[in-house]
């Protein structure tokens, strides 16, 4: 399916994935600001911003009503959605798409709360393979100590629906420390390119654009 | 000591699942019905579960539906969503307290219906691999022509039924027999593949009700539920 290969449409994907608190919201932020200012034709998407299932997944979550399986599909409702209006169009149209979290994030999160890792690949088949996929690692402590800095991680965030600990930080601890192990494990997989999150704001940023602009630069995009 | 084999459901649970399928107008409502009465009399508890109706997704499903901004790959993502919501809440508790689940479509109708709007059939049938295998598939099998007759004398045509959504004709009429051919064909791709038991759905309601009967009395005779 269309994952497994690269696409043949005139825009460009690049995508950011990692845990909560890895920083990569604020480099794809500052990406996006040097983009716009640069090559112009840039829109951005986020992870679970659709708004065809928003209130009936925040219901469930409310209510703690749903298994794995089905916030899986749930997500993946929502991910479809935003592909189809607006990922492929822009692509069409020869945008820079820029997505804060993309299938990757699925394949970590679920599996790590017990979805078959097969089922939810090939749930996902259906979806653009990016250009570029940046994977900002960082350490679980370094992961809590900014998520949980001035308050008690969330309940889905520390994957207390999946009774690992009463202890929200310490649920937090075994359920993200999966997350992470998952993520590491597509480095290979899916040639997730590696970004050390514990360097400092500006110095992953210099590391970014390097290889972004290297990337455009092959797709005959000029990027100063 | 004697050795006693018993006889084990398909799914490996102490109840019987058996999907009711068919297109629009096949009858498979007013059978499933009568189905329940005759087990409910012969002492069986039954529980009946619908296509679209877990009470988390399905509102989500016809809002969007009635707003037609749904690609091939979030319609079919969405009806799974109902059905993993239904399987976990309805049909898989009912089958493990030893129950008869009949259900008003199962998953050959995701089989059938989103791979003619274009979803990949190996997918699909990998996405509800979850679902547990039922013990008997009833295929309620009609001609497009009568089919037609039966829904433009009750309900009329409606949008999605008529395949409108992806644009076959305008003309209703005719988009209706493209779209249904379309899925008659899916599921004569399905009667070997799963076994299914079909009924001819052009008889009189008595008469398909009465074969129904005989298969499920089969069945339990066979002692896979006490």
């Amino acid at each position: 399916m269309r994952l497994s290969k690269s696409h043949d449409l005139p825009g460009t994907l690049i995508v950011v994935e990692g845990v909560d608190g890895s920083g990569k919201s604020t480099q794809i932020s500052l990406l996006r600001d040097w983009l716009i200012s640069t090559v112009q034709d840039v829109i951005y998407t986020e992870w679970n911003s659709s708004r065809i299932i928003s209130d009936t997944t925040k219901k469930a979550k409310k209510k703690n009503l749903l298994t794995p399986r089905t916030f899986s599909l749930l997500h993946a409702v929502d991910f479809a959605d935003r592909l189809e209006q607006i990922i492929v169009p822009a692509l069409k149209a020869g945008f820079v798409v820029l997505a804060d979290r993309y299938v990757y994030t699925a394949f970590a999160r679920d599996v790590s709360r017990g979805v078959d890792r097969e089922w939810v690949r090939n749930m996902y088949g259906f979806s653009i393979c990016p250009d570029l996929a940046l994977y900002f690692h960082v350490p679980i402590e370094t992961s809590l100590a900014r998520i949980c800095a001035n308050r008690a991680p969330k309940f889905y965030e520390a994957g207390m629906d999946l009774n690992l600990s009463k202890d929200p930080h310490e649920s937090y601890n075994i359920f993200q420390g999966r997350v992470i192990n998952e993520y590491d494990k597509m480095i290979d997989e899916y040639g997730l390119v590696k970004i050390d999150g514990t360097e400092t704001v500006h110095n992953q940023q210099v590391i970014l654009r390097n290889i972004v602009s290297k990337m455009l630069e092959q797709k005959n995009i000029r990027v100063r | 000591m004697e050795l006693e084999l018993k006889k084990q459901s398909r799914h490996g649970y102490p109840g019987l699942l058996i999907p009711i399928e068919g297109t629009d107008g096949a009858g498979r409502t007013t059978q499933i019905e009568m189905l329940r009465n005759w087990l409910a009399i012969e002492g069986y508890g039954v529980v009946i579960s619908e296509w679209k109706t877990s009470k988390l997704i399905a509102a989500a499903i016809d809002q969007a539906k009635e707003k037609n901004l749904l690609h091939a790959y979030t319609f079919s993502l969405l009806y799974a969503s109902d059905f993993a919501d239904r399987l976990e809440n309805v049909i898989i508790p009912a089958l493990k307290a030893g129950l008869i689940v009949l259900t008003d479509r199962y998953t050959y109708t995701a089989y059938s219906r989103d791979v003619v709007r274009g979803v990949s059939p190996e997918w699909i049938r990998k996405l509800y691999n979850f679902a547990p295998q039922p013990d008997l598939v009833f295929y309620l099998k009609m001609p497009v022509e009568i089919l037609l007759k039966r829904i433009i004398g009750t309900s009329g045509l409606d949008y999605y039924e008529s395949g409108r959504d992806i644009g076959l004709s305008t003309d209703f009429y005719e988009s209706f027999k493209i779209y249904q051919r379309k899925i008659l064909s899916e599921y004569s791709i399905m009667e070997k593949e799963f076994d299914f038991e079909i009924i001819d759905g052009t008889l009189s309601v008595d008469s398909v009700q009465n074969k129904m009967r005989k298969k499920v009395k089969e069945l339990l005779d066979s002692g896979v539920i006490k």
